[in-house]
């Protein structure tokens, strides 16, 4: 027996006394037909997968709290890279002697 | 019909070998699982999916064990399985109160078990929110020792850990509840 059996817990034992004599909890007398029906959906619905696998997408909450993460991830990248084009395309707007020089290469003096 | 002849004709898939071990059973795997669960309506599935799985996998079922120790561990498997699940949703209901309204009443209400007299249904509701509250391996060990009043040997080989260890869960589930339920007594004075 280790130490911590040792200890004392005397409203666990109060309260677990309470627990004496606690009857089965039992099922209805239907619980087979709700079980068969249950088995004979699953095996129909087996059936039509194997027909029709397309319609397995899953549609649990997790796999659409997912994706919709996933879609807000991709247009925060996107905002957050949005900047940097702006701020490119603002230096080349500051300075349009520079761009229809770029655009012409006529930059580099050749003279 | 003894119990390898069962075996047999479940593995042959016999309708009526398969009702016989349902209804012999049905009240013991819906009583541990709702032990567990403390959800009526959480129990029955947990129950109707042990059947199922019985029935799908007999044929894998090696006999190391008792056929009984073998179901019990498949509902003790999906009644955990079903706790996980609650768990998601309830951090979920955490970020999304919106979604999934109900999951607010579920938390909240204290489990009245069936079985138990009404003069100690108070106590023993109380006693099962601090039990609902344990690490999941210290709950399994108290619902199916103390609550169910299960043998060590046979909680043992469900819980598939040797008698130390659930010796060792029943003591630390014993701790944590008598904390539990002090602090419980402390704020509900």
């Amino acid at each position: 027996m280790s130490k911590m059996q040792k200890k004392s817990t005397p409203l666990v034992d109060e309260h677990l006394q309470n627990l004496q004599g606690m009857q089965e909890a039992n099922t209805d007398d239907f619980f087979y037909t709700r079980l068969k029906a249950r088995m004979l959906a699953k095996q129909s619905i087996g059936v039509n997968n194997k027909l029709e696998p397309g319609w397995n997408f899953p549609l649990k909450p997790v796999w659409i709290v997912g994706t919709l993460l996933l879609l807000l991830a991709m247009n925060g990248f996107i905002l957050t890279q949005q900047p940097d084009k702006e701020k490119t395309n603002s230096t080349a707007s500051a300075s349009p002697l520079q761009k229809f020089a770029q655009s012409y290469d006529q930059s580099i003096s050749s003279y | 019909m003894n119990e390898q002849e069962l075996i047999q004709q479940l593995r042959q898939g016999n309708e009526p070998a398969f009702r016989w071990l349902v209804e012999n059973y049905r009240n013991r795997v819906f009583h541990t699982v709702l032990n567990i669960l403390q959800d009526t309506n959480e129990a029955e599935d947990a129950a109707q999916e042990t059947f199922i799985q019985v029935f799908e996998s007999i044929s894998s079922f090696k006999a190391e064990s008792k056929l009984s120790t073998w179901i019990y561990r498949i509902a003790v498997h999906k009644a955990l399985d079903k706790i996980r699940r609650r768990k998601t949703r309830q951090q979920l209901h955490k970020f999304l109160p919106w979604w999934m309204p109900e999951e607010k009443k579920s938390n909240e209400a204290m489990f009245q078990h069936p079985g138990i007299v009404t003069e100690n249904k108070e106590k023993a509701a109380v006693l099962f929110k601090a039990i609902e509250s344990l690490p999941e391996k210290q709950k399994l060990a108290f619902s199916l020792i103390k609550v169910q009043g299960m043998n060590y040997e046979e909680a043992c080989e469900i819980m598939q850990q040797n008698i130390k260890a659930v010796e060792s869960l029943i003591s630390r589930a014993k701790m944590n509840l008598q904390k539990k339920l002090e602090d419980y007594y402390k704020t509900n004075k």
